[in-house]
């Protein structure tokens, strides 16, 4: 528990710290001006949404080996975690195509994969909310998970591809040397921020799973008479 | 065979409601017309953009059919009396699988007359065009028929369905539309072949991604 | 839109900070408390038994 605790505390004292130099002591850039401090902030989100998406495609491949529901709450985590930082990624993304580009979308194949991939892990948390028995829910779950994480290389595919035919500017995402610092110290900041909030997470599923385990279960007066 | 039975076992079912059918094309061709109104009657952008109202109105429609598609084996239990049976339960899955896809199959080719109608949206291509459906309704099946097997067992399963199948098909809806839009619209480039190439990729990996993983899906 | 230059932005600069630091808040305490709530439970389960 501690050491969760002890996770979320360094990732924001780093996220404090590069933040800082991101803002006020790292230069602007040459021509996106202030503009590019988004940065320090939207590739850390995306470095460790991608670690995240990688931890839930992980525990789910995990729980259908070994059937043990432990891996069904990381799951469970990883796919909140990572479904918070796809809806932060579009925001950050957002806010940042519109001094750049004029419009608050400019369908770049990254941050569409993002966007679909937000929208897949929303229906699988639906169907988590919606299934009661947890072993279903779990392996239905992890499925899903699969399939979606599956997907996200042939979604990134198939925008890139789709959008080339379209895009006339290219996306000057990459930073040069000069600015490494606040970005590596942030994307720390958010690694250990990440961890610790999967780590809280799984021990509130555990807790979860624990008590819907404990719990007799709810049966009406003609359903006993079938299951007899 | 298991899966020559299972295939015509789906297959006599679908004859047999094939009322249900009708009712899914009207639908289909309800949206369609719809999508019309939501443009206005620009002749110009509604021909541009056909390709992206045929596929989205056989999107919305194979919502339909793919929850019917479980409807039976609600019924008295009969998922669970399927999987006593000797058999690959894969084998219902890829013979449920390609009844839909059948279906829908035959929901896009009904609705092209729709859309040349609606859309001035003409093509002499048909066999390209028929290949285009093919490929695309295979990678609306696919996926469609494994979830729709984990949504008819909960509840909320009419709005389960589109929310889990939707942004996984993105890439074959964009792929088909993109093709069809080039054969309505002209390809000097030929660019509908990469397209095609893609829609047979997303096929082959989904077809047997889900096909391996449905035995998980149904298992008590 | 090369070879502009972007002036100001810093609105952007801070929206695009405050939007992540109040996400990252937000699921940070929701997620603290609802685990607060849940070991409390846990705990008082325990005694009942």
């Amino acid at each position: 528990m501690r050491k969760a605790y002890g996770f979320i505390v360094l990732g924001v004292v780093l996220l404090l710290v590069g933040s800082y130099v991101g803002l006020f002591v790292a230069p602007a850039e040459e021509y996106m001006g202030q503009v590019q401090r988004i940065m320090y902030v939207h590739v850390p989100t995306a470095w460790n949404w991608m670690l995240a998406v990688l931890f839930a495609f992980g525990s789910s491949i995990a729980f259908l080996f070994t059937a043990n529901t432990k891996w069904d709450a990381r799951q469970e985590a990883g796919l909140e975690v990572a479904t918070l930082f796809a809806f932060l990624l579009c925001c950050q993304g957002s806010i940042w195509a519109k001094p750049t580009w004029g419009v608050w979308w400019d369908w770049d194949p990254r941050l569409t994969s993002v966007a679909v991939l937000l929208f897949a892990f929303l229906g699988i948390l639906a169907l988590r909310q919606f299934v009661d028995d947890p072993q279903r829910r779990a392996v239905w779950s992890a499925v899903a998970t699969i399939i979606a994480s599956v997907d996200l290389p042939i979604v990134y595919y198939s925008v890139k591809w789709w959008n080339s035919l379209h895009q006339q500017q290219s996306n000057p995402n990459t930073v040069s040397s000069q600015f490494h610092l606040p970005l590596r110290v942030n994307a720390f900041g958010v690694l250990f921020l990440m961890i610790g909030f999967i780590m809280l997470r799984t021990r509130l599923a555990n807790y979860r799973l624990a008590r819907e385990m404990a719990m007799p279960p709810v049966v009406s007066a003609d359903q006993a008479g079938e299951l007899a | 065979m298991m899966l020559a039975a299972a295939l015509r076992k789906e297959i006599l079912l679908q004859w047999r409601t094939r009322s249900q059918m009708m009712a899914v094309f009207v639908f289909g061709a309800a949206s369609l017309l719809l999508f019309s109104f939501a443009v206005g009657p620009n002749a110009e952008m509604l021909r541009t953009f056909s390709a992206g109202f045929l596929w989205l109105g056989l999107l919305l429609s194979s919502t339909l059919t793919l929850s019917e598609s479980f409807h039976s084996e609600m019924e008295n239990r009969a998922l669970e009396g399927l999987l006593l049976l000797p058999s690959d339960p894969r084998a219902l899955y890829y013979g449920k699988a390609i009844a839909n896809w059948l279906q829908l199959t035959i929901l896009g080719c009904a609705l092209v007359p729709v859309m040349v109608v609606l859309y001035d949206a003409g093509t002499t291509q048909l066999l390209k065009l028929l290949l285009i459906i093919l490929l695309g309704t295979a990678g609306l099946s696919a996926p469609g028929t494994l979830y729709a097997a984990m949504t008819a067992q909960v509840r909320a399963k009419q709005t389960l369905l589109p929310l889990l199948l939707f942004p996984l098909i993105v890439p074959a809806l964009l792929a088909s539309v993109k093709a069809t839009s080039l054969v309505i619209l002209g390809d000097p480039m030929q660019q509908s072949r990469s397209w095609i190439a893609l829609l047979g990729a997303f096929d082959l990996i989904y077809w047997s991604l889900c096909g391996l993983l449905y035995g998980r899906v149904v298992e008590e | 839109m090369t070879g502009g230059v972007v002036v100001g932005g810093w609105g952007f600069v801070i929206a695009a900070y405050t939007v992540t630091a109040i996400g990252f808040l937000i699921y940070g305490v929701m997620l603290i408390t609802k685990l607060r709530d849940e070991q409390s439970r846990a705990a008082a389960d325990g005694d009942k038994q």
